[in-house]
C-alpha cells in the first residue's frame, strides 16, 4: 500500500511539472467557476435572509364589508386556514374597534388625523400570516378573487369588500431575487464546463506525452485502474487546489466587503462566517466531481484495453 | 499452451489477415511463425495478446479462453506473456535498470522483489554491468536485451517475439537467438514471428509458414523456405 502511494504520488508530481501552464489555467478557471458558484450560493442565503426579514411581517388583509355577518366571517376563516402557504394560528379577525386601537397607537402623535376618523370609519378585517410568503397568491385564488384593469382585487366569496395583499411589491422582490440566482448559477455552471474542458485537456496532453509509457504498462499487464490513477489524481490535484482557492477568495470578499457593512444598512442582516463555510463542502464536492468526471471522460476512449 | 482454432480475422472491408488458421503449440516449445509481409504473422501475435479480437474461431492461451474473457482480466492475461518488438520500445528517460523495474512497479510488485530480480534477469541477458546506462548509450543488440529482459523479469508462461532482430546486424541477431534459445530452455514458451532465413535454418525449430492469412506449412524442426 505505502508503494502504491509512493508510485502515485511520483507520477502526479511528474505529470504536474509537465504541463505546468495547462494545469495553471485548469486550476484558474476551476478556482473562477467555484468562487461564482460559491458566490451564488452566498447571495442565495443573503436574499434569503433579506427576504425573511421583510417578508416575516408580510400579512395578507382581507377588509370585510360593513354588512358581514358572523358566520360569513367564519366561513372567511375557515377557507383560510385550509390554504396550505397560510400559517393556520396566523389567521386573527379584527373588529372595528380593534383596527381603530390600532391607529391610534399608528398615529399616536398626529392628532389632526385622529380628531377626524371615528372608529365607525375603519373596516373590520382578517388578517393572514403566511408560512410561505413567496405563494402569497394562493390566498386571493382561495377567495375567488380576480384582478381588476385597475389593479385591486375583485372577489365572490361574500362578505370581502377587498384584499389587499402587496403583490406588487412582492413580485418585484422575488422576480429579483430569481434573476440574481438563475445568472449567478448560469455563470457558474458555463464556468465549470470549462474548467471541465481544462481539465480534460490536461489529462489529454499528458496521455499524449506519456502514450510509449501507457503502450508498455497495457503490455505487461498493468490494469486499467493503475494506468489511470495518476491522471485521476493530478486532476483531482487541479480541481482541489482551485476549489480552496475559491474558498480563501470568498472569506476574503466577505471580510473585506460585507463586514464594514454591518450595522451600517438599518437593521438589515448579513451573511456570516457560518454561512461561508456551509458552501465549503459544496465547492471541494464540485471541484472534485468534475475533476474526476473531466479526467475519466478524457480517458474513455484512449485507455480501451 | 496456446491452442488456435479455426480463426479468422478480417480487418473491417479488407481482405482476410488471417484465415480459417488452427495451431497448437506445446509448452516449452520454440515456434517460428514466417511468411512474407501481410501474411498474418502480426495479427497472429496481437490475438493472442487480445489486443485484437478474432472475427471468428476461438483462442486459448495458458488454459484460458480468450473470446469469452471480462475485459478486466486482460491485464492478468498479459501478465502471463512476455513481448518483444523490433524497436525495442524502451523508455529514453529511464535507465536499463529502470526500465526493466517499470514492468515489475506498474504491475504492484515489491520493491524488495524488484531489487533482487531485476539485477538477475539483467545478469542472464548479459547486462549485468550496464544497470545504470541509458538506453541510447546501447547497441542495438543491447537495447533489445534489455527488451527481452523487460518481458521476461515477471516470469512468464509464454514469450511472444515480434521480428525481435528485425533491426539488428547479422552477428547481434545470433547472439539474441542464443539468448531465446537460453529462455526457452528454461521452461519459457517461445513464439516469434520473423522473416530472417539465416535465423530460423539455423535454429532448427518448429516453423510454421503463413500466406495471405492461411497456414501452409507445420513443420517439426523446419527450415525457412523450400525454395530459399
Amino acid at each position: 500500500m505505502a508503494r502504491r502511494i509512493d508510485y502515485l504520488f511520483k507520477e502526479t508530481v511528474t505529470g504536474l511539472r509537465r504541463n505546468g501552464l495547462v494545469g495553471f489555467a485548469a486550476m484558474s478557471t476551476v478556482f473562477i467557476s467555484l468562487f461564482l458558484l460559491g458566490g451564488a450560493l452566498l447571495i442565495g442565503r443573503q436574499v434569503g435572509l433579506v427576504v425573511d426579514a421583510t417578508t416575516a411581517n408580510v400579512e395578507v388583509a382581507v377588509y370585510l364589508q360593513d354588512t358581514v355577518s358572523q358566520s360569513q366571517v367564519q366561513n372567511l376563516e375557515g377557507i383560510l386556514r385550509g390554504v396550505p402557504a397560510v400559517d393556520p394560528s396566523g389567521v386573527t379577525y379584527e373588529s372595528k374597534q380593534q383596527a381603530y386601537v390600532r391607529f391610534k397607537q399608528l398615529f399616536a402623535n398626529q392628532s389632526a388625523m385622529l380628531q377626524n376618523v371615528s372608529p365607525d370609519a375603519l373596516p373590520a378585517s382578517i388578517r393572514v400570516k403566511l408560512d410561505q410568503p413567496d405563494q402569497f397568491e394562493e390566498v386571493s385564488a382561495a377567495l375567488g378573487c380576480t384582478e381588476t384593469s385597475a389593479g385591486t382585487l375583485q372577489c365572490t366569496q361574500p362578505g370581502i369588500d377587498k384584499v389587499v395583499d402587496q403583490r406588487e411589491t412582492l413580485k418585484r422582490l422575488f422576480a429579483v431575487i430569481r434573476v440574481f440566482r438563475v445568472g449567478v448559477g448560469a455563470v457558474a455552471i458555463v464556468m465549470m464546463i470549462a474548467a471541465a474542458a481544462l481539465i480534460a485537456n490536461t489529462v489529454r496532453m499528458g496521455l499524449f506525452a506519456r502514450r510509449k509509457e501507457i503502450g508498455i504498462m497495457k503490455l505487461v499487464g498493468a490494469t486499467n485502474w493503475r494506468i489511470r490513477m495518476p491522471f485521476i489524481v493530478e486532476a483531482l490535484f487541479e480541481g482541489l487546489l482551485g476549489s480552496l482557492g475559491a474558498i480563501l477568495a470568498l472569506f476574503i470578499l466577505k471580510v473585506a466587503f460585507i463586514d464594514p457593512l454591518r450595522g451600517q444598512i438599518g437593521f438589515m442582516p448579513l451573511i456570516q462566517n457560518t454561512d461561508v463555510v456551509t458552501t465549503i463542502p459544496y465547492l471541494i464536492g464540485a471541484g472534485a466531481l468534475v475533476a474526476v468526471v473531466a479526467s475519466l471522460l478524457a480517458m474513455r476512449r484512449f485507455l480501451d484495453v | 499452451m496456446i491452442s488456435v482454432q479455426h480463426v479468422s480475422k478480417i480487418y473491417r472491408g479488407s481482405v482476410p489477415a488471417l484465415d480459417g488458421v488452427s495451431v497448437e503449440v506445446e509448452k516449452g516449445e520454440f515456434v517460428f511463425i514466417v511468411g512474407p509481409s501481410g501474411s498474418g504473422k502480426s495479427t497472429f501475435i496481437r490475438l493472442l495478446l487480445k489486443e485484437e479480437e478474432p472475427t471468428k474461431g476461438q483462442i486459448f492461451v495458458a488454459g484460458k479462453r480468450l473470446d469469452r474473457m471480462n475485459s478486466w482480466k486482460v491485464p492478468h492475461l498479459r501478465r502471463n506473456i512476455g513481448t518483444v518488438f523490433q524497436d525495442f520500445k524502451l523508455l529514453a528517460d529511464k535507465t536499463v535498470f529502470e526500465n526493466v523495474a517499470f514492468a515489475l512497479d506498474v504491475i504492484g510488485k515489491p520493491k524488495s522483489a524488484i531489487d533482487t530480480r531485476v539485477p538477475e534477469i539483467l545478469e542472464l541477458v548479459g547486462l549485468g554491468e550496464k544497470l545504470n546506462s541509458y538506453p541510447d548509450e546501447l547497441s542495438g543488440g543491447e537495447q533489445q536485451r534489455v527488451s527481452i529482459a523487460r518481458a521476461c523479469v515477471n516470469r512468464p508462461l509464454i514469450l511472444l517475439a515480434d521480428e525481435p532482430t528485425g533491426n539488428l546486424d547479422p552477428a547481434t541477431s545470433v547472439d539474441i537467438m542464443r539468448l531465446l534459445d537460453r529462455i526457452n530452455r528454461i521452461g519459457t514458451t517461445v513464439v516469434m514471428a520473423t522473416h530472417d532465413h539465416a535465423i530460423v535454418d539455423a535454429m532448427r525449430r518448429r516453423v510454421i509458414e503463413l500466406d495471405t492469412g492461411r497456414v501452409v506449412r507445420d513443420q517439426e524442426r523446419g527450415v525457412y523456405g523450400y525454395g530459399a
